[in-house]
């Protein structure tokens, strides 16, 4: 291995990841990332980078973050025990969005194993760049599934490097919020936890603008709640000036990027209108930070934007320009009928006026101001391996600009005071629960040929047109792009 | 059978071979593969119980949409290791990710390039495992292209008869991967999700005519058998599932339809009603009188041949749609727009030996492919000229012209010259600028000065067998060399005497001006 004068690439991928699949219907397909390697492959940025087959996690390294509970039962659960858990499906949240599936713990590992692998990489300052599209799963909580996620790679990932930084920086551009591991990092200083997302009447139903962390960590989590029909144009300019702001004031000394493809345009759970262009965009800006970078996946569900997206995402990490032109490849028909790699917004509106994203602007930098310069600063401990970015120096070489405690004081708002803001525009804080049979990805665990007795419990939106035919089963999926079927329940 | 590879004495060896899915040719010890066998066994468990919904999965999670705070919730930190123990730290962390390849700068990507395609072509690698074995050989060219002999890929563990068997339990179950696997019990679920993807868009999956052909087929199984209504109908369902579910499509109100969803269901809709129209199910020809088949109406010709061979008529040629509904009647019953099907073909495939319809049609899905495969790399080529080329051309002039012009002359430019005058005749500003340290006169100099010395008269003489006499085509050229025609004393005299009239011209004007003053 010789050293590279540009930045050095790791990539972590298991063949076998493409074959684990969610059920029937289900959204979530990890063979889309191996689309996105086959592109890559065929792209020749395959043998631009540090190709890693990573380890499986094992459940001790899981449970760095997990409950020792949590891993052990996903460890046993399989599709032809299920009847056995029933209690402990219900408590860990595992067989409605989150469904048993053959080789689920295996999954698990592969991707929590990337992410650790990559997060040790990083560590050793043995590379700059490290990219896990297998990881990114951000709903996964500390005893519980949530949105297709089981365990979360990005915190264990986050706390392996928290062991040689300071200071993590987490973003994510998921269109879901990254509740997961905003979550896990909820009290503590040390990562802050920034995510962008779609929010109202949207799943996790977490992320409001004024959740911004508790204890310690208070202002250490920030959440820009959008609305849908986000472009690449409104998105950056929402994006740039708070990561820059946040870069400023936090100083972090290395950084996670989620890039779930599912803000892209036309995605089947998504509402946002990026392209892939606008996506890159993101990881773009971040790179030029130049300290320790990783990269994960996330969410996606169309799957051919998605593996077009990180393969596009790959080659700007990279520093690699590619052809529009899709190279031939094993899925060369699933990018039919253009072939290329780049993808058009749609016409959708875009409900995030230039006026609302400057509000959330105005507050959330209002909140950063409350940062304490560079939080938790160690002398000794202000790693020496980073790549010394400009803003960090200039930081430092500023301290005139840190607030004195009683203009902090001052500056403190009580909770509840944005809480007529912007985003209850459309009648108000809504009851959490009453969104939740409708754009919340739901189960139909009705499987072809069962019986119909399940549409007694419909709920209006799920099921309510359970129709006889399969064909007609299908038609109700489309209308209801977030419904799902299958999953075998006892 | 072919022995998977597990050698203890050259165990990383064999790991490294088996992780690109590579197989040694007949050395090495048969025994278990690695740990990813056994993971395989555990995979395959039986089907699950299909259950219905429970009444618990009815309950909602209870999940209180807010970030909870407590011991429960939160990651434990861990403690910034400091920097004086980190050394002790790294060395104890080793890599637990196998690394499969590195990027290297001593090979050029051209021959990566024609590496990764010898052992495609020859040895039926994919480009990682090339990529692999080049690897395994620390970037060492040869060593890795004559190993690659030693190791093919897996062979591919799926038979005709799997693949029909997939099929057709495909059609049954749908995605559900468990009840496919009751009728494969050989394989694995994993093995089957990777086989659906890769064949869901292949030809057999998304031709109409192979379809079609799975259809007529499938109707001659029930025609024999049962009744063919029933059959019929059911097939035409399972038709339709089919296609929403592999498509996956769930598409919002708002985004197009795919033109193959308004085929199929224009011609859905056409199928019901088609027998009345008096046209022909399967040429579409119009005809007066139709004679109903469990196939649909056919016409007397299509009859005749099918209650004679049992096979539907074969069409060939384009039958000019006569409007909007019999073409959509077409694209049901006969190829896509543009393709034609040979009737001699047809005969050939099918009266072959057994199989070898079926590898003519392979050779050419092979070929199809790489012809795919050079339109992809020959359009990113084009695409990249483009972009070079589209912030002007300057740069690819040789060297800045307008700048270095002299008249000297370097045996380059001399050399330069000659082959301009076989490529362009007497077209000296083409070729002055192609040379582009030389203005025209320069060129027409030289042209005198040397044209015996570089025997020039035959240079043209080639040049003019090529395309033609230049006089013809350069009548302008010719009137203005001065002094590479003397023997032209005519054309010689044209330009001084339109010159002369020039002034004439002037001073006229000029008195006539003077003159009205």
């Amino acid at each position: 291995m010789q050293a590279h004068s540009k930045k050095r690439v790791c990539y972590y991928y298991d063949s076998d990841i493409g074959n684990y699949y969610y059920g029937q219907g289900h959204p979530m397909k990890p063979h889309r990332i191996r689309m996105t390697h086959n592109l890559l492959l065929n792209y020749g940025l395959y043998r631009k980078m540090e190709i890693y087959r990573p380890h499986k996690a094992t459940a001790e390294e899981m449970t760095k973050f997990h409950s020792d509970e949590y891993v052990r039962f996903l460890r046993s659960i399989r599709p032809d025990n299920m009847s056995d858990y029933n209690k402990q499906m219900q408590r860990f949240n595992v067989g409605e969005d989150c469904p048993v599936f053959d080789g689920l713990y295996e999954f698990c590992q592969l991707s929590a194993g990337g992410s650790v692998a990559a997060a040790v990489k990083l560590n050793k300052q043995a590379s700059e760049i490290c990219i896990n599209w297998g990881g990114g799963l951000h709903h996964a909580k500390k005893s519980e599934a949530s949105g297709f996620c089981y365990v979360n790679d990005i915190v264990l990932g986050i706390l392996e490097l928290l062991k040689y930084h300071q200071r993590v920086l987490y973003i994510d551009i998921d269109v879901h919020h990254g509740d997961g591991v905003e979550e896990a990092f909820y009290t503590t200083d040390r990562v802050m936890t920034v995510s962008f997302h779609k929010y109202g009447e949207y799943f996790p139903g977490t992320g409001d603008l004024r959740d911004i962390g508790a204890g310690k960590g208070k202002y250490y989590a920030v959440n820009i709640p959008l609305r849908d029909g986000m472009d690449d144009e409104s998105y950056e300019s929402i994006f740039v000036p708070i990561i820059s702001k946040v870069m400023e004031t936090f100083q972090p000394s290395a950084v996670v990027l989620q890039c779930g493809a599912d803000s892209l345009t036309g995605d089947r759970l998504g509402c946002f209108n990026l392209t892939v262009r606008g996506h890159g965009k993101c990881v773009e800006f971040v790179k030029k930070y130049g300290m320790p970078f990783l990269m994960v996946g996330g969410g996606g569900y169309t799957i051919r934007n998605v593996s077009r997206c990180w393969t596009y995402e790959t080659s700007v990490a990279l520093g690699t320009d590619i052809a529009n032109e899709l190279p031939y490849n094993d899925y060369f028909e699933y990018f039919g009928p253009d072939f290329k790699l780049h993808i058009s917004p749609s016409n959708m509106a875009n409900q995030n006026t230039p006026e609302y994203l400057e509000k959330i602007k105005t507050r959330l930098f209002e909140n950063l101001r409350m940062l304490p310069h560079a939080p938790g600063v160690q002398v000794q401990a202000i790693p020496e391996d980073a790549v010394r970015e400009e803003s960090d120096d200039e930081e430092k070489g500023n301290p005139d600009e840190r607030l004195t405690q009683a203009s902090l004081d001052k500056r403190i708002v009580p909770d509840n005071e944005f809480s007529d803001s912007e985003d209850e525009g459309e009648g108000g804080r809504r009851d959490q629960r009453s969104f939740k049979g409708r754009k919340r990805p739901r189960l139909d665990t009705k499987t072809p040929g069962e019986s119909n007795d399940e549409k007694a419990k419909g709920d209006g939106d799920g099921t309510k047109s359970e129709g006889k035919t399969e064909e007609k089963d299908e038609k109700v999926a489309s209308s209801d792009d977030a419904k799902k079927d299958a999953a075998p329940n006892p | 059978m072919k022995f998977k590879i597990w050698c203890t004495a050259s165990q990383n060896y064999g790991c490294m071979m088996v992780v690109f899915g590579l197989v040694s040719y007949g050395i090495m010890v048969l025994a278990e593969r690695n740990p990813d066998n056994v993971r395989n066994g555990k995979r395959s468990r039986g089907p699950s119980p299909n259950g219905h919904a429970s009444e618990d999965s009815s309950i909602e999670e209870e999940a209180d949409e807010r970030i909870r705070v407590g011991r429960d919730y939160q990651a434990t930190v861990p403690d910034l290791i400091p920097a004086q123990d980190r050394k002790a730290e790294l060395t104890t962390a080793q890599d637990r990710a196998l690394l499969v390849w590195c990027p290297t700068v001593e090979i050029p990507d051209s021959k990566v390039d024609d590496f990764i395609s010898l052992a495609k072509e020859r040895y039926g690698y994919n480009g990682e495992q090339a990529l692999g074995m080049l690897f395994w050989h620390k970037h060492d060219l040869e060593r890795a292209i004559l190993d690659l002999s030693n190791f093919t890929p897996f062979p591919d563990e799926w038979t005709v008869e799997d693949k029909v068997l997939f099929e057709q339990a495909f059609q049954f179950h749908g995605k559900s991967f468990h009840r496919i696997r009751q009728m494969l019990p050989d394989k694995s679920i994993a093995s089957l999700v990777k086989y659906y993807y890769s064949w869901k868009k292949t030809r057999t999956r998304i031709s109409l005519m192979d379809r079609n052909a799975r259809k007529l087929a499938s109707h001659r199984e029930d025609g024999s058998e049962a009744g063919s209504e029933v059959g019929s109908n059911s097939d035409s369902e399972t038709e339709e599932k089919k296609w929403t579910i592999h498509r996956g499509i769930r598409r919002k109100s708002g985004s197009p339809p795919r033109t193959t969803q308004l085929e199929e269901t224009g011609s859905m809709k056409k199928d019901g009603d088609s027998s009345g129209k008096g046209s022909c199910s399967n040429c579409s020809v119009a005809c007066s009188q139709t004679i109903s088949t469990p196939k649909g109406a056919m016409c007397a010709t299509c009859h005749a041949h099918w209650t004679r061979t049992g096979v539907v008529r074969p069409t060939m040629g384009p039958a000019k749609p006569r409007d909007r509904q019999v073409h959509l009647l077409r694209n049901k019953r006969k190829p896509p727009r543009g393709m034609f099907v040979n009737h001699d073909d047809l005969t050939r495939m099918a009266s072959g030996p057994a199989g070898q319809g079926e590898q003519m049609l392979r050779s050419m899905d092979r070929e199809i492919v790489s012809l795919k495969r050079q339109v992809q790399s020959n359009k990113q080529a084009i695409s990249a000229m483009r972009t070079r080329t589209s912030c002007g051309i300057d740069d690819y002039r040789p060297s800045d012209s307008s700048n270095r012009i002299n008249a000297r002359w370097s045996n380059d430019e001399m050399l330069l010259a000659v082959q301009g005058i076989r490529k362009y005749g007497k077209d000296f500003q083409a070729i002055s600028e192609m040379i582009g340290t030389k203005t025209e006169v320069h060129l027409r100099n030289f042209f005198t000065n040397h044209r015996r010395r570089f025997n020039l008269d035959a240079v043209l003489q080639e040049f003019e067998s090529e395309n033609g006499p230049i006089i013809e085509n350069e009548p302008k050229d010719e009137k203005m060399d001065v002094d590479v025609e003397p023997s032209s004393p005519a054309i010689n005299s044209s330009p001084l005497t339109v010159q002369t009239s020039i002034n004439n011209v002037k001073t006229i004007h000029k008195t006539a001006v003077s003159a009205t003053k």
